[in-house]
């Protein structure tokens, strides 16, 4: 099937434009270097296309990473051993921290086998910004990472919701419990990798294709990672990356954390807990493609990242210090994250030359993945000793040194007259000049 | 402040998967200014229709060893520790049922969970019971406080909620009982609802506790020697008996079917019952956290104003 799609495509280029695909809108895009008129990868269905790709790439990478936390108690009373919850379900800590916690018997092999889908898994994230850079940037970016985010996010939910229902199945099936029915419902799970490589495949295809028509030079798109270029960063990439770091830090471990708070502070009950937990995710699924469309419209990246910031400081402290009913604070919590993520990620592309794209998201990923492991163990440290009032505040603390870091960023990026904050119409009337120039 | 405590009958009821243990308390006091007295005592656990009770572990029938041996004067501690008399066998095999008791020389907070605030002019009651084999699956243990109150003063339960767990992990309810004469607390008894299941807590150890409804004990002065040494023999009417069940354990799973240990912790004193406020470092954390990016703000303000106008004025002289 990949094999008809890519010919399928090669022949809409052949044929030139409009000869392959009817809908396609003419753009009043600039042709640089005078190529390609004829060039379907800069055509708008093609574009479309990528995406598809890429999000569905998301979703199956996602689908699989969280299996182990959608399984957790079939695994709990599989391999009857005392599972460090936060060792399989936090799918957004280090892959490290998975080693770490690598305990004994056949559990040992699970940690294994997580640890290089770890590696896997986060590599495909860099893989996947920087290729959305590298087709979207300048035109429909950061919609492109809130549909990422959101199909990130359907792939979670969907797992989280089938694959109890799939191992009930082949438990039926097989007529017995244990390891042998557990393995396979993964190895069903495991499928929607094979999925997803195939996406991978395609895209790479395309990719390369892309890179011939356009005459685009090797490794211009800054697929290869050099970490000597971290030097080079700017005091720009450096804020956006503290504000990644200190932002996600105070919402994914809070989550993980979040359901006994609700239990005990609001008395809830452990149903209503796990919905309130999860409504962050379930609200950040349809409302980051419109968020992404919005920052699209309207430019203005760095008010929108002080927009998500600020409401997540607010929902915190009313978190913290008030007994309102939560739903407010973690609707608010959710509407802020999907914002921040379709916001802060597409900045990046600005503050970096392109063919250091790569080394910046990753590093960017990792920092922050190092962040949240270390952020998660204290968390917990202080919960075990302080509290919640404690951590909330803690949380806040997080937040405001993002918070801070914003308002550096925006002054920084002011005073040196960098385009961050440009509206999308001044962003599009620069593109014109540099493009006639 | 000197403290005795002898424990009394206790009964209990049973139902469907509870087990009730009843005990009584009683403590002397002697406070500058006069003498005043509480009893707490147990009685039986009547519980709600629903539920259904086993036989209650009666304390006045228990027989206790000898606090000399578990008395500590440098920490101002003692232990009472019984079983039930005349009974080898049973749940109390290989377990005991004991109340520790605590004085306190000054003002403070405890070191250990649940880390209760106390002042010089109250002491801690512990519950532990460890090693008792429960009747049931999924069984709970309830016990009954009584209290004993000459009349004109009254009786209440509170429960506080407050935002501040940070003394008490997770915890985030206060209860206290408190006898009221008109404009005045004149004694409380003050828990966190919870409760431990190891001798050494820590947050995860926590076991659920309930605070029944406070109701009248359906009977005059409990038969014990010292309520009647204290109170005399007094008309019935003249003092008035009320009763309270807390009940530990939740739908939340069987903490202490798993570590067969269970320890609870109140304060017993005269007074106001004191009340924890926010600590130094999470007010000084939420001023930094909160004061940084507002002056930031300022401060970035102003250096763009400043940048502006010397702009501005580099222009000056080429126009």
């Amino acid at each position: 099937m990949a094999a008809a799609v890519a010919e399928e495509e090669e022949e809409r280029a052949l044929l030139g434009p409009g000869g392959g695909s009817g809908s396609a809108e003419p753009e009043p895009e600039p042709e640089p270097r005078g190529l390609g008129a004829a060039c379907d990868p800069r055509r708008l269905p093609h574009r479309l296309l990528v995406l598809a790709l890429m999000c569905f790439l998301g979703f199956g990478s996602y689908f699989c990473y969280d299996n182990p936390a959608a399984l957790q108690t079939q695994v709990q009373a599989v391999s009857s051993i005392l599972l460090r919850s936060c060792a399989l379900t936090s799918s957004n800590s280090t892959p490290v921290i998975f080693a770490v916690g690598a305990l004994i018997n056949a559990f040992w092999l699970m940690e294994a086998g997580r640890f290089v889908f770890g590696i896997g898994g986060e590599s495909l994230a860099v893989a996947q910004n920087t290729y959305a850079v590298s087709w979207f940037k300048g035109k429909e970016l950061n919609l492109v990472f809130g549909l990422q985010l959101s199909m990130a996010r359907i792939g979670s939910t969907v797992n989280m919701n089938i694959m109890g229902w799939v191992y009930s199945r082949v438990q039926h099936l097989l007529g017995h419990t244990g390891h042998s029915a557990l393995g396979l419902t993964l190895m069903i799970g495991g499928t929607t990798c094979l999925f997803s490589l195939a996406c991978a495949l395609i895209l790479a295809y395309l990719d390369k294709r892309a890179e011939k028509l356009l005459c685009k030079e090797q490794g211009k798109t800054g697929e290869v990672i050099k970490l000597t270029d971290v030097k080079d960063f700017s005091l720009s990439l450096w804020l956006i990356f503290v504000i990644c770091v200190c932002y996600y830090a105070a919402v994914f471990p809070f989550i993980g954390l979040g359901k006994v708070f609700f239990i005990e502070k609001f008395k809830f009950s452990s149903q209503e807990a796990s919905a309130i937990n999860s409504i962050v995710y379930i609200i950040s699924a349809p409302l980051s493609p419109v968020f992404g469309l919005l920052v699209d419209k309207v430019g203005k990246n760095i008010i929108w990242v002080l927009c998500a910031v600020v409401t997540t400081l607010a929902s915190h402290i009313m978190l913290a210090f008030t007994f309102w009913n939560p739903w407010v604070a973690m609707c608010l919590l959710g509407v802020a994250y999907s914002l921040l993520a379709c916001a802060l990620w597409p900045m990046v592309a600005f503050v970096v030359p392109e063919h250091q794209l790569g080394t910046a998201y990753g590093f960017m990923q990792s920092i922050q993945n190092l962040g949240l492991a270390i952020i998660a163990i204290a968390a917990g440290m202080i919960l075990d000793t302080r509290g919640y009032l404690f951590l909330e505040v803690f949380f806040s603390a997080c937040v405001c040194l993002s918070l801070i870091a914003v308002v550096m960023l925006y002054f920084v990026n002011h005073l040196t007259g960098g385009d961050l904050n440009w509206s999308a119409k001044k962003r599009e009337k620069m593109q014109k000049v540099t493009a006639t120039e | 402040v000197r403290s005795r405590e002898q424990c009394g009958h206790v009964s209990g009821a049973c139902n469907r998967a509870a087990t009730g243990v009843m005990w009584r308390l009683l403590l002397l006091a002697a406070a500058a200014g006069g003498v005043r007295r509480e009893v707490f005592e147990s009685r039986e656990a009547g519980g709600a229709a629903a539920e259904l009770f086993y036989p209650p572990y009666d304390l006045s029938r228990f027989s206790w060893g000898s606090v000399n041996g578990t008395l500590n004067r440098t920490a101002l501690t003692a232990e009472f520790r019984g079983g039930p008399a005349g009974e080898p066998g049973g749940g109390f095999a290989n377990g005991s049922l004991a109340f520790r008791v605590t004085a306190y020389e000054a003002d403070g907070r405890d070191g250990a969970l649940p880390r209760l605030l106390h002042t010089a002019n109250s002491s801690k009651v512990e519950f532990v019971l460890a090693g008792v084999a429960p009747r049931g699956n999924g069984s709970r243990f309830v016990l009954e406080v009584a209290t004993v109150e000459e009349a004109g003063a009254a009786r209440r339960l509170r429960s506080a909620r407050s935002i501040d767990d940070e003394y008490t992990p997770t915890i985030f309810e206060t209860l206290s009982l408190a006898a009221e004469a008109p404009g005045a607390v004149l004694s409380f008894l003050q828990w966190k609802a919870t409760a431990y299941g190891s001798r050494s807590p820590r947050r995860e150890d926590g076991i659920r506790c309930r605070a029944h409804e406070l109701h009248a004990a359906n009977c005059s002065l409990p038969p014990s020697a010292i309520v009647r040494g204290y109170f005399g023999d007094r008309p019935a009417g003249a003092c008035s008996v009320s009763a309270l069940n807390i009940s530990f354990g939740g739908e939340d799973g069987d903490v202490y079917q798993e570590k067969r240990y269970l320890s609870w912790s109140a304060l017993l004193g005269f007074g106001q019952p004191p009340a924890d406020s926010f600590s130094p470092l999470v007010v000084a954390i939420v001023a930094v956290a909160l004061g940084t990016p507002a002056a930031l703000l300022l401060l970035g303000g102003l250096a763009v104003l400043l940048a502006r106008r010397r702009r501005y004025s580099e222009y000056e002289p080429i126009n």
